[in-house]
């Protein structure tokens, strides 16, 4: 068992248990600059980059940045439209709702007397007061609301353009520093358009009333409503309740958990003037299958993402992140690097441009130096092609371009099947991002290959064949998807052939045999119906069912089976296509080293190895030894990892002491400084004073960034004393530091 | 036009003429003219409408006694009053009577509720707003007319508005006299009525501004001023130490169960019905609780449901039906009695066809659905960690190192040994104080520690995710996990899930707490193959 002490000492700060130093800080995500892993490609680009001449490098940047721009711009776009679209029917859904409501609060109301609404007391209906706050409550099914900051954004726009008026307030404004009256100012802020100082709701009415504006509601849109305090909010829902008649308020409230959440955070009063509808938004998987799909299934920007990269995103957005924002940073990272690294990336804009521009894809690359096309012709994926298919093509720009119009072919027919893989996973409920990650492992291609060979030479039998394709394979999903064909009901069916008849156009042989089987299956229908309506004995209609059922399994069976071999002929992955390393970015180490960055490990290196920082001459020869000359900083955290996780501050003092004042000497002999000098001449007292104070510096350095925590609990005397001690000696520390 | 902008000449009549106007429709385009007319002194009072005294006793079902005592305490027009101090627990009709019975007396008042005014400073400025005859609005740009924190200030202005209304009122009163006004106000008393005073209480540190009101009749010295004031609590729970007049206690009882059917009756279309329908719930509901507003969200769900079997509401049921009726709703009341705030689902068109068999059956067992599984997306990080801070909140911090130690815990012989009798005792005692206290709080190094362990063993389980995905997951599950985990630790706080406790100010570090159900927790270990229930302590 991997036991978490056993981990080499190298990396202590990921050790658990109580240390006395613990690593506190969230890493920023964007930082890209981390150097953890060899990067290969990098070296390649340095071993490319001299031999083309400046100019070239001009242009190459120029283009690389024209594609990114391209690339981006058209990913970007199909994401928001991708999100945009998936959020449209729950937002009409709320629009219809906010318009009943607001019916119902008319048709309350009666007929409007503006003289009356706009005084301060509550309006009596039927000899009871009325104060239903009518809610919806938005489930984002996600605990992270990053995803959904955009989300309201646009459901304020939605609503307006129905004819509402909208506040979007977020957390921020219900905090309990301001009070009730800055989440009020918030509010009226985005309605009264001018920054009032005491807010009250009721300059809400008199705009309301004023501008005669009785024919629009007016909304409320809280974007997350667990991060409100809830004493806050069940003030800002009692004070709206109590004008809930008057004003024609609609609360929409976007909950990430539960309604419990809800019964949580409101009082019970509050809760008892709600009256709620719920909304569902798509959850973060959904989206995520939609985004994929448009990016990256469906041709957007010809840009894709190799398998291992492929399972590192699926990973990190199911057990780390989870939210479809650092699912498309990612993207947006690996695009980046794939550019960067590749120098013949920029193809990529070329297959983004559709239809007219293909011509002048080839002519581009005929401007290209030789070395690039060599280059081209030099990566491994070719290369292995070449060597597979023994044929020696020219290697000029011609051939590279048509080779990547085959790979665009390929990836043609990859996408086609896989939708047809998705269409027929739709009725099981198979998120995409699984098959997507199934359809991109070469080597489950590789093992089917090698099993269709296999089986070619045996007997086919068709249960036994399908029983050994499906047994010997790594991808479960897939297999599952189509062994589950089998079970559909012939509607089902009838309406999975049809989509796939529309997602395989392209190619004749598998739309034939679609068209045959749908074909097949009609005349079954036709028969079996015809059967039931001659026959009418009990036995007969029995036996035409049975036959029917037959007949439908082998229909299902057909269908089956043509799935099964058109994904094993069609669906070759990326990574085994000649050319793919242009388009297909495959370094996992880096993406993830981007992404999930770690600016710790980075200090601490740093720090480690300072002297690569400062090239000072003195200390780059020590390597890692300990030299006074050192910085205090450096020094310190040497001699804590000397000590390994805890550190009695006392100790350390004392270590840090002697490792600058007995090499101090040798140091100062060396250096020979004269201010040094000087500064021994002084009282032993001064010396210590002057120690203590950079000891403490170092400290709070260490402390800042985060390298080290100064716990305080752990539980011996010792331990107490000793903190003490480091705060006396902090204060004093600080009082010298002043007045030097 | 001159005189329509000085408020305090009231020679217009338009409120008069135009509640007169018999059609609706002009009325209202009338309106939306006069709307930035200035107001009136007549505003202050319910002008348009009235109601007879039979018409305010009716209206107000149970509050016979009440209305009787609030117009005693009033006194006939123009007389001098008490503070009166009306109270009552909460939806007892309170408010209502009181406007009510201004509505019918016609009398001006100024009304102020301490929810929407939720500061001294909006209290006063609303009041002297209404009595100044201002209007906030965008020409002003919604300011006051005097900007007043101060309760000395609040006196001055105070009582210059209150004579400036008061003359007026004397003026308008020689006018009506000769003219017929049905909707002037009437006499030359002003009211001041403080709504949901108890909020009052909370208001600052230094309590001096509930004295402030209640003394507020002798600093003014004004005759013709009365002072109303509405509390949920009883006047006990006032402090009275500073030697004002106390106000006339008026006492708004709950209602009866009788009060309330009549209360409830009264919206109804279909009377026999919902009489019918009110036989069946209003006992057991009255024995929880006799709010009526709590009662009316209560029932008009119920009511649906009592419905639901019926073609045609309008019918008048037979005891044949009414026995079915019964037999329908059944099943649903006791659910409903222990649910304060019920969640209506609204499915969109699509989704709704799908789960109507579901919901069918849900109704038949008259048992509020719980679903097995969280229907929101959490990553599995969030979710060890979530059940981490539930462990570590509920087991003592001892068992720490007995749980999680080098075997990961999966051994568990140890703590299966037979107790005695003396010492299950000890343990339920023990339970019951752990149920008292709540979960506990923990520092973040031990959440950090028990996630660690969590981790690892759960790597180790044979997990059929973990062998699906080959060695390349175990890898980026522990890369650069622990700044994650912080982060999802932030997220968590946010739903919260995890409340973070006041630091110890001897310690430094924070403490966090775990807020989620063990139902809840046992769903996301549930959803990640992980045995909770063996981790976790049972007294």
């Amino acid at each position: 068992m991997d036991s978490p002490n056993e981990h080499p000492p190298t990396d202590p700060l990921t050790k658990n248990n109580l240390q006395p130093f613990f690593v506190l800080h969230k890493a920023s995500k964007s930082s890209e600059s981390t150097a953890r892993s060899p990067r290969k490609p990098s070296k390649r680009r340095l071993d490319s980059s001299p031999k083309v001449s400046l100019n070239n490098e001009n242009m190459k940047e120029n283009l690389k940045m024209e594609a990114f721009r391209c690339v981006w711009s058209k990913i970007d776009s199909s994401i928001k439209d991708v999100l945009r679209s998936i959020n449209a029917d729950v937002f009409d859904e709320i629009g219809r709702w906010v318009r009943e409501s607001f019916n119902a609060i008319c048709s309350c109301r009666g007929p409007v007397d503006t003289s009356k609404s706009s005084l301060p007391y509550p309006f009596v209906h039927n000899g009871g007061i009325v104060r239903n706050l009518f809610t919806g409550l938005v489930f984002t099914k996600n605990i992270e609301t990053v995803d959904d900051i955009l989300t309201f954004a646009e459901l304020g726009l939605n609503l307006k353009s129905r004819g509402c008026y909208v506040a979007n307030i977020s957390s921020l404004d219900f905090s309990t520093k301001n009070g009730i009256g800055g989440c009020l100012r918030a509010f009226l802020r985005q309605l009264l358009m001018v920054d009032i100082e005491a807010a009250d709701v009721s300059l809400l009415v008199s705009w309301y009333s004023d501008h005669g504006k009785y024919e629009k509601p007016v909304v409320v849109i809280i974007e997350d409503m667990e991060r409100c305090s809830g004493a806050l909010l069940s003030d800002f829902v009692n004070m709206l309740s109590e004008w809930s008649v008057k004003i024609p308020i609609i609360l929409i409230a976007g909950v990430a958990t539960s309604t419990d959440a809800l019964r949580n955070l409101l009082t019970s009063h509050a809760l008892q003037y709600l009256s709620t509808s719920t909304f569902f938004l798509k959850s973060p998987s959904e989206r995520l299958d939609a985004i994929i799909e448009a990016v990256l299934v469906k041709n957007c920007a010809g840009f894709s993402v190799g398998h291992k990269v492929a399972s590192f995103l699926r990973n990190y957005f199911l057990r780390q992140d989870g939210t479809v924002t650092s699912f498309v940073r990612a993207l947006k990272m690996a695009i980046v690097q794939q550019l960067s690294v590749e120098p013949l990336s920029f193809v990529l804009k070329f297959l983004v441009d559709e239809g007219d521009n293909k011509r002048s894809c080839c002519e581009d690359l005929a401007d290209m130096s030789e070395e690039l096309i060599k280059h081209a012709f030099e990566l491994p994926s070719y290369r292995t092609y070449s060597v597979n298919r023994n044929n020696h093509v020219e290697l000029n720009a011609m051939s590279l371009c048509q080779g990547l119009s085959e790979l665009q072919r390929l990836q043609e027919l990859w996408r086609s099947r896989l939708m047809c893989l998705h269409e027929a996973g739709r009725y099981h409920k198979v998120a995409l991002l699984d098959l997507y990650l199934e359809a991109l492992d070469p080597e489950s291609y590789n093992s089917r290959l090698s099993n269709h060979d296999r089986d070619s030479a045996k007997d086919k039998s068709l249960l036994s064949n399908n029983d050994k394709l499906f047994r010997l394979q790594k991808a479960e999903v897939t297999n599952q998807v189509i062994r589950k064909i089998r079970d559909l009901p012939a509607a089902k069916l009838s309406q999975l052939l049809k989509s796939w008849e529309r997602l395989t156009e392209g190619t004749i042989e598998v739309h034939e045999k679609i068209i045959e089987l749908q074909s097949q299956m009609v005349s079954e229908d036709v028969k079996s119906h015809k059967a039931e309506l001659t026959d009418i004995s009990k036995r007969h209609i029995n036996r035409c069912r049975l036959n029917k059922e037959k007949d439908a399994c082998t229909s299902n069976d057909k269908a089956m089976t043509l799935a099964g071999q058109t994904i094993r002929d069609n669906m070759l992955p990326i990574e085994c296509m000649p050319f793919h390393e242009l388009i297909c970015f495959k370094d996992v180490d880096n993406l993830q080293s981007a992404l999930i960055g770690d600016p710790r490990r980075r200090i601490q290196i740093d720090l480690l190895n300072f002297y690569k920082i400062l090239k000072c001459g003195c200390c780059s020869n020590s390597g890692g030894t300990l030299s006074p000359s050192m910085h205090d900083t450096s020094i310190m955290y040497l001699l804590a990892q000397e000590y390994g996780d805890l550190i009695n501050l006392h100790d350390w003092f004392q270590s840090f002491k002697v490792s600058i004042s007995s090499s101090g000497k040798k140091g100062l002999k060396k250096l020979a400084s004269p201010k040094k000098r000087k500064d021994n001449t002084y009282s032993q007292n001064n010396s210590d004073a002057l120690i203590q104070a950079r000891f403490c510096r170092a400290v709070m350095e260490l402390q800042i960034t985060g390298v080290i925590c100064v716990m305080a609990r752990c539980g011996g005397v010792t331990d107490e004393l000793l903190n003490q001690n480091y705060v006396k000696e902090a204060t004093r520390c600080h009082r010298m530091v002043k007045i030097i | 036009m001159n005189e329509e902008q000085n408020p305090q000449t009231p020679r217009r009549t338009t409120r008069a003429s135009l509640s007169s106007t018999p059609n609706p429709k002009s009325c209202k385009a009338k309106l939306k003219l006069c709307n930035k007319q200035p107001l009136t002194i007549n505003d202050l009072a319910y002008g348009d409408e009235s109601i007879s005294l039979d018409d305010l006793i009716s209206s107000l079902p149970g509050r016979r006694s009440q209305i009787s005592e609030l117009l005693r305490l009033l006194g006939p027009l123009d007389s001098p009053m008490f503070p009166v101090f009306v109270y009552g627990g909460a939806s007892t009709g309170k408010t209502s009577t009181i406007l009510q019975i201004f509505k019918h007396l016609k009398r001006p008042f100024v009304y102020c509720s301490c929810i929407t005014c939720y500061s001294p400073r909006i209290l006063f400025e609303s009041m002297l707003n209404q009595l100044l005859l201002h209007r906030r609005n965008e020409s002003n740009r919604y300011s006051s007319t005097k900007r007043c924190e101060r309760p000395s200030d609040f006196v001055n202005f105070l009582k210059e508005a209150l004579c400036n209304v008061v003359d007026s009122l004397k003026g308008n009163m020689v006018k009506s006299s000769s003219k017929k006004s049905s909707g002037w106000a009437r006499g030359k008393m002003v009211y001041l009525v403080f709504d949901n005073l108890e909020l009052a209480r909370e208001w600052d540190k230094s309590s001096n501004i509930l004295p402030f009101l209640f003394n507020l009749n002798d600093i003014l010295k004004m005759p013709e001023v009365g002072l109303v004031f509405l509390s949920n609590a009883s006047p006990d729970t006032y402090y009275s130490d500073t030697g004002y007049v106390e106000p006339v206690p008026v006492y708004f009882p709950d209602y009866t169960e009788d009060e309330l059917r009549q209360i409830l009756m009264k919206k109804q279309e279909n009377l026999k019905l919902y009489s019918s329908f009110l036989e069946v719930v209003l006992r057991p509901f009255c024995r929880v609780t006799r709010r009526v507003d709590e009662l009316s969200t209560a029932f008009s769900t119920l009511y649906q449901i009592y419905c639901e079997p019926l073609d045609d509401l309008g019918i008048v049921p037979s005891e044949d039906m009414k026995r079915k009726l019964f037999t329908h709703l059944q099943p649903h009341i006791g659910p409903s009695l222990n649910e304060t705030f019920k969640v209506e689902n609204r499915l969109s068109s699509e989704a709704s066809a799908k789960t109507n068999k579901w919901k069918g059956i849900a109704k038949k067992n008259g048992v509020c659905e719980s679903p097995s599984e969280i229907d929101f997306h959490m990553s599995a990080c969030a979710k060890y960690l979530l059940i981490c801070a539930f462990l570590a909140s509920r087991n003592p911090a001892t068992l720490d190192a007995s749980l999680f130690d080098s075997t990961g815990g999966s051994n568990n012989r140890k703590r299966k040994r037979k107790s005695s009798e003396k010492s299950k005792e000890k343990k339920e005692n023990a339970e019951q104080e752990l149920l008292l206290k709540g979960p506990g709080t923990f520092p973040l190094e031990r959440l950090l520690a028990i996630f660690q362990c969590i981790v690892s063993v759960s790597e180790c389980l044979p997990d059929e995710e973990a062998q699906g995905d080959g060695g390349l997951e175990g890898e980026s599950w522990t890369n650069g996990l622990l700044s994650d985990v912080l982060l999802e630790l932030s997220s968590l706080c946010n739903a919260n899930f995890i409340s973070k406790c006041g630091s110890c100010p001897l310690e430094g570090a924070n403490r966090y707490r775990s807020m989620v159900s063990e139902a809840m927790a046992l769903k996301v270990a549930r959803s990640l193959k992980f045995p909770l229930a063996k981790y976790l302590y049972r007294g």
